[in-house]
């Protein structure tokens, strides 16, 4: 039993997390943070929901900072990590995982709903991912993982732009992940089925029934289920694992 | 036209370089000879080059932005005097002999292709292109 690890080693490691004021993210900056992590999470626009997982992890003696960052922007994205190499010398673990939602029929879309998807979605992880990997590499260490979604394979009606956001990450995945593995960077994603957030908000509104009927499980996920997902590839427990897109959806069920 | 690249200059930031170059490439830095194929002897891949460039900004608190090497070393030439189709001319070819000095004769072929450039590098082009990148710096003031 010599071989079985005693640590997950995420104690004293440096991660930024995109969108973790809230849902999701929140849950992975709070559950990194408890595991020991320096975590600097990214967020758009919710100062008030930031400083609050900021406050609260701070006083349960947690490192968690917050820095407003537009990932859209590639020039704000690379002073952003910067700022965070400049304060703890290196990252160790990049969580891509701020996205959007933009639900409608392809044939009612407007220009803004395409683009403000892709932008986010697909933009704002090269964004990041180009701005962190340099110093990844030059560390030869690190683990990647982006937040796809269960559309990405399944996807639902009115949701073209986000499947098609999610499928690019998916892809985007598996190729850093062989372009990464020489530099010893794992490169995984995460899919969430439908979880309680105000992102899903809408859909679980206006779709409940029919959605719960596709989940094996029947109920929605709690963000701290994605998170559990998240916190298992970062850890040392998975070191052998890289270009994989793990599902943490339920067991749902394609109509 | 900017002055040549003296022996004194590349000696001072060569330990440097040496240095990063064996981080970057994972080699002893006694393997690190100034005139050493980056490729061919020491196994750099194209990413290890954008590594060392990533390194040497940081050390350096320099830019370098992508493509500089050929840049540097086509000097004067226009694009199409320096190579035609991606295959070097030979007033290109006598230009890049010349920026390469360091480089033993016996690795340059004829013809050489423009992507074929990176397999003649060696520790003193990274270098050239420090000092080259800071004389920049310093004459942006």
């Amino acid at each position: 039993m010599s071989a079985i690890l005693p640590e997950s080693g995420i104690a004293g490691k440096i991660a930024i997390v995109t969108g973790g004021g809230r849902g999701i993210g929140r849950a992975i900056v709070e559950l990194l943070a408890s595991q020991g992590a320096d975590v600097t999470f990214f967020y758009q626009s919710n100062a008030a929901a930031a400083n609050q997982v900021v406050a609260a992890g701070v006083g349960a003696g947690q490192k968690i900072a917050a820095l407003r960052v537009d990932i859209r922007d590639a020039a704000a994205c690379a002073e952003a990590v910067e700022r965070v190499v400049e304060r703890c010398g290196r990252i160790d673990i990049l969580v891509n995982n701020a996205g959007t939602i933009r639900d409608n029929p392809l044939l009612a879309f407007d220009d803004a709903d395409v683009d403000a998807v892709i932008d986010t979605n697909v933009k704002g992880v090269f964004n990041v991912t180009r701005a962190v990997a340099p110093h990844m590499v030059s560390k030869r260490a690190g683990r990647i993982v982006n937040l796809s979604s269960v559309s990405a394979a399944k996807g639902g009606r009115g949701q073209t732009n986000y499947a098609a956001s999610k499928g690019a990450i998916e892809a985007f995945t598996r190729a850093l992940a062989v372009e990464l593995a020489p530099r010893r960077i794992t490169v995984n994603a995460v899919a969430p089925g439908v979880i309680e957030t105000d992102m899903s908000k809408d859909v679980r509104e206006l779709a409940g029934d029919e959605i719960t009927s596709r989940i094996l499980l029947k109920r929605y996920g709690k963000p701290e289920e994605i998170a559990y997902a998240v916190w298992f590839l970062v850890s040392a427990y998975a070191n052998y694992v890289t270009g994989q897109v793990f599902s943490i959806d339920g067991g749902f069920k394609m109509e | 036209m900017a002055t040549a690249i003296t022996q004194d200059e590349i000696d001072s930031v060569f330990p440097t370089v040496a240095e990063m170059v064996a981080d970057a490439l994972g080699c002893e830095l006694a393997d690190v000879k100034p005139d050493a194929s980056l490729i061919e002897d020491l196994g750099a891949e194209s990413i290890d080059f954008l590594d060392m460039v990533f390194r040497l900004e940081r050390s350096y608190k320099v830019k370098i932005p992508r493509g500089k090497i050929v840049e540097n070393a086509r000097g004067t030439l226009s694009e199409a005097e320096f190579e035609q189709n991606g295959v070097i001319t030979e007033a290109g070819m006598a230009q890049l002999k010349s920026y390469l000095s360091e480089v033993p004769a016996g690795r340059f072929k004829t013809p050489t292709k423009v992507k074929e450039i990176p397999r003649l590098f060696t520790p003193v082009t990274f270098c050239k292109l420090v000092i080259s990148a800071q004389r920049e710096t310093k004459a942006a003031g």
